[in-house]
């Protein structure tokens, strides 16, 4: 028992837990999808997971790490979709091979950059505002990127009717699009760990402070928005595979904010949380759309919503802590370790 | 770690719905229809006159006999609007065993729609997501007229009419809206002024500013949906400089939310469906009797005439020795109704159009548009 | 003239703007949480009143109703969901709020089905001519009702006991506390106003536009939440200003043909800018961040 816990507390498992999750998972599911054996739906619930695991952990290194606002991640998202998704379009047409992987590569760095560039513009405000400040101008941006976007002229990026994109093989593509969120994670977990991350992290925690200690604030919180925005716009490119059509309709604030309540839900300023929160969410959601159809479909929003105010309501209210202490799994675990630990305490 | 409780609260939650609403047990020897549209959301109202009156025909069919015997079987799933939606939708109904679809109700979905079901020829019609490239498969029909169509008729009507100047009163955001008023645009005469005035998903709740830029326009066209017209109407009845509306099958449904009487301009549609028409009226009756006339348009008009002529269609296949069964693939079905569409297979009984249904060898819908006064004008 | 109808228009669905920013930045300023559930107050206030107009067939007590029914559910749903998260970090009350609008929108769906109402009763028609210009009167009343809220929150705020323990709880929670100040009790006058505001807004958005679906406040709420930026979180004239000043941007902007799909990039666009310039808001207090 003891070696077990011992093992299991060793840094290295705890690192890179989420790296063999996420492994495991695309190795387990790829191999059932080539088989055949995987439902198209399962197939879509793992592009949409991906996609959504990409946004939470990308933003929450701005809401996380760095502790600002954002309202806007749909918005580079959008960009991404767009730019990535017109390359992609241009490049396939050129080759013929809707598969192609080099295609959808070179269209992720491209969207991603795109969406960086934007991080970056949108960054600049951040070193001026504050808090709701900040958040209300992510918003904003978010709304105006989606805006242009539609009303550019039909031969652009499709006006109304949404830009035509190539659909990866949706055999494939869920395991290419977890590739992206280990990349993502691999990104994230290493500027959050080393010098760099200590000091965004000290921003977040007093900003004066970090700012007195010398740490270049300008710089950081640039470097993170266009971080955190790069990911979004893989995240784009890798929806416009999923979709044949990219409709700026989809990226309002409404979906800023689902991207939010996946960050604070899996807690801030956790990378697995996010990726957790990210997984769980979409699979409830996807999961309420299929089961309550019909006549009963207007339940959904209900079940929703009461499950989001009782696990926030749980996992955060002040007077549920006694609670909280006493019933969960760490508690309880613990209080079976302990029985042996009180045993061995003589043998010393 | 203490996330884990609530995740594991959250699960046992989902679970305990799952359980709840996957009672109710599919029967095996049915034909299966499925269909995705918005059931919550601001364009709820257009799905549900649509999920109503397909349930409606779907029930009617059955108290009839069924399809010689073998009973249908109806599917609805809500996409609130959202093409991201559509995917998952399309996986579940493909999974409950979905041989022939309605398609989806409004086009940006149905644009997705139709590039899922290419790939496993699954035939669908569609009874209003109107967009030309919503057809352009080969698996993919239509009971609507394509917007394409609708604003080459509306612009020559107008042309027709000598009018020097008009108003226009569009959504700029909706491919419905842009659609018919680009191809409007394009075929009017050069020698009429348009006063345009649009409107986007975010202002649609108050309509003063365009109210007051049209007011001086005698004729204002709208490609628009009912319920935003509805609200333009009644927030431009004082404006005497406005003597007529004239507008698309979208306008369709508007005397369920109007009372028309209250309306001094007259208001006239290209349609493809008039609820006073002799077609019409026993469906009426019947819809109205059963869903009240909330949600009583176009969209369901055109929904139940899609199943009856699916139907209609398979029945016509049996005749001429198919086979078609609950056993049937999705494939074979598509197939079977290609066949039958594009051979001229004749739907007779509609409520839309005259009553009498066909598809051109492009598979565009060929039916008869109504003009349809909805309103004279007010005496003076 | 064009542009003066316009300008006019503006400050009509500007007012209505200013009403709910009021609301959201007096809950902002004491309860500091962005109450993304009070837009979808506007819409219970909007069919609060429908029924009711069924039921007595008065406008006004129709009004009277609905206020009432804003005002209890703004204190239960503060009670139920937010009220149990004081202390905790605001983004989980955001959660919450969100959370309590997609429940509003959606039970309101269930009650109400899909289809929208048309309740016509509620509006006011006519217009004041002056020579070739012409003002309608719901743009009047609209106006009007507006500046006498601010007036009288302005005054309850000063001079009333309540008014001045909510200036200090939003200053200061912890010292209120300690001064004596009820806080919880404080906060849930705070959401009573601005619900009850809700109501009034949802009264002259009726007025104008009578058109009622359980989205109908979704629009609104975020354009007000804007407007309440604009102006400086916290600040009522602030509000007031941010919401006519963005009521004017939008009926400008569709007022030209051209711009009018752009509208929505138009009046965020504004708010950048202007908050750039004035990091916050026009009428804000620029806080020193304290060592």
């Amino acid at each position: 028992m003891n070696r077990i816990a011992s093992f299991f507390k060793k840094s290295f498992l705890r690192n890179y837990a989420n790296y063999a999750v996420v492994v495991l998972v695309a190795l387990v599911f790829g191999i059932l999808s080539m088989t055949g054996s995987l439902k198209m739906g399962n197939q879509f619930l793992l592009e949409q997971i991906a996609i959504a695991a990409l946004l939470a952990v990308s933003l929450s290194m701005v809401v996380g790490f760095l502790g600002e606002l954002s309202l806007g991640h749909a918005g580079f998202m959008c960009a991404g979709a767009y730019l990535g998704g017109k390359l992609a379009a241009a490049m396939t047409a050129a080759s013929g091979n809707q598969n192609s992987i080099v295609t959808l590569l070179v269209a992720c760095v491209a969207g991603g950059c795109a969406a960086a560039v934007l991080g970056f513009v949108i960054g600049l405000p951040a070193l001026r505002l504050k808090g709701d400040y900040l958040a209300i101008v992510t918003l904003a941006f978010g709304e105006i990127v989606r805006n242009v976007v539609m009303n550019l002229p039909m031969s652009w990026f499709g006006g109304t009717l949404g830009l035509e994109t190539p659909r990866f093989d949706r055999k494939y593509l869920f395991v290419l699009a977890l590739v992206m969120v280990l990349l993502c994670l691999a990104v994230t977990q290493n500027l959050i760990r080393s010098k760099h991350g200590r000091a965004i992290i000290s921003i977040k925690d007093n900003e004066i402070a970090a700012r007195a200690m010398g740490i270049d604030i300008t710089k950081y919180k640039l470097f993170v928005f266009t971080v955190s925005a790069f990911f979004a716009g893989v995240a784009g490119v890798l929806y416009s595979y999923t979709v044949s059509r990219v409709q700026s309709a989809t990226f309002d604030y409404n979906y800023s904010i689902e991207i939010l309540v996946m960050v604070v839900l899996g807690g801030m300023g956790s990378v697995n949380g996010s990726l957790i929160a990210a997984a769980l969410i979409t699979f409830i959601n996807t999961k309420l759309q299929t089961v309550l159809t019909g006549n009963l479909a207007v339940l959904q929003n209900v079940f929703y919503a009461l499950i989001l105010i009782t696990i926030v309501i749980y996992k955060n209210a002040p007077g549920l802590k006694g609670f909280r202490e006493k019933y969960n799994l760490n508690t309880l675990l613990s209080k079976l370790k302990k029985k042996p630990a009180e045993e061995e305490v003589p043998h010393e | 770690m203490k996330k884990l409780l609530a995740l594991l609260l959250a699960v046992l939650m989902i679970a305990g719905t799952c359980i709840a609403f996957s009672s109710c047990k599919k029967s095996e020897d049915t034909i299966k229809i499925g269909l995705s549209g918005p059931l919550t959301g601001s364009a709820a109202v257009y799905g549900k006159g649509v999920a109503n009156a397909a349930q409606m025909a779907v029930d009617e069919i059955n108290a009839n006999g069924g399809l010689n015997g073998i009973k249908l079987e109806l599917k609805v799933m809500d996409d609130v609007n959202d093409p991201t939606k559509v995917a998952t939708n399309y996986a579940a109904l493909v999974d409950w065993g979905m041989q022939v679809s309605l398609g989806t109700v409004t086009t940006q979905p149905a644009l997705e729609f139709k590039n899922l079901s290419k790939n496993d020829n699954i035939f669908f019609m569609t009874p209003s997501a109107s967009a030309d490239a919503v057809r352009a498969e080969s698996n993919g029909y239509q009971m609507c007229f394509a917007d394409k169509k609708q604003g080459v008729a509306a612009a020559n009507y107008v042309n027709g009419l000598g009018l020097t100047k008009i108003g226009v009163f569009y959504q700029s955001d909706i491919d419905y809206s842009q659609g018919i008023f680009t191809e409007f645009k394009a075929n009017l005469n050069d020698t009429i002024t348009v006063v345009e005035a649009s409107f986007t998903e975010q202002t649609k709740a108050d309509f003063t500013t365009q109210v007051s830029s049209l007011k001086d326009c005698e004729f204002i066209f709208m490609p628009i949906y009912y319920s935003e017209a509805s609200l333009f109407m009644t927030q431009a009845k004082a404006e005497a400089g406005i003597k007529t509306y004239y507008g698309c099958d979208g306008l369709d449904g508007l005397e369920s939310v109007l009372d028309l009487s209250t309306i001094p301009q007259a208001i006239t549609m290209l349609t493809h469906f008039k609820s006073d028409a002799d077609n019409a009226k026993t469906f009426v009756a019947n819809y109205t009797a059963k869903y009240g006339t909330d949600t009583l348009n176009q969209f369901g008009a055109s929904a139940y005439d899609c199943v009856y002529a699916i139907v209609g269609a398979l029945k016509a296949a049996i005749a001429d020795g198919k086979t078609v069964d609950a056993n049937t693939s999705a494939s074979d079905m598509c197939e079977i109704l290609k066949g039958q569409l594009n051979g001229g297979y004749t739907y007779s009984g509609a409520v839309t159009g005259t009553g009498e249904v066909k598809w051109t060898s492009e598979g565009f819908v060929n039916k008869e548009a109504l003009v349809h006064v909805l309103k004279e004008a007010a005496a003076n | 003239m064009e542009f003066l109808s316009a300008l006019l228009n503006g400050f009509s669905s500007g007012g209505t703007y200013a009403i709910i920013a009021i609301g959201y930045t007096m809950v902002y300023g004491i309860a500091k949480m962005l109450n993304f559930a009070h837009g979808d107050i506007i819409m219970v206030g909007g069919y609060a009143m429908f029924v009711s107009l069924m039921l007595l067939n008065q406008p006004l007590l129709a009004l009277a109703f609905a206020i009432l029914a804003c005002v209890l559910l703004g204190i239960t749903v503060e009670r139920l969901a937010y009220k149990p998260l004081r202390g905790a970090s605001s983004l989980a009350v955001l959660i919450t709020a969100i959370g309590v609008s997609s429940l509003l929108q959606s039970l309101a769906q269930i009650i109400f089905g899909a289809a929208p109402k048309m309740p016509t009763r509620f509006m006011i028609n006519g217009t004041v001519v002056l020579g070739s210009f012409r003002i309608n009167y719901s743009t009047l009343v609209t106006l009007a009702v507006t500046v006498v809220i601010m007036a009288v929150l302005t005054v309850f705020v000063k001079y009333t006991k309540t008014g001045r323990a909510m200036v200090a709880v939003s200053e200061d929670r912890g010292a209120a506390q300690l001064m004596g100040i009820n806080t919880n009790r404080i906060i849930a006058v705070t959401f009573a106003i601005g619900s009850a505001l809700a109501a009034v807004a949802a009264y002259l958005m009726l007025m104008k536009a009578p058109t009622l679906s359980s989205t109908l406040g979704a629009m609104p709420g975020i354009k007000a939440f804007t407007a309440a930026v604009i102006g400086g979180i916290g600040s009522i004239p602030g509000a007031m200003l941010g919401g006519v000043l963005l009521g004017v941007i939008e009926s400008l902007a569709l007022s030209v043909p051209k711009l009018a799909p752009f509208t929505d990039a138009i009046e965020f666009a504004v708010l950048v800018v202007i908050l750039l310039v004035k990091p916050a808001g026009l009428l804000g207090k620029a806080r020193r961040e304290k060592v």
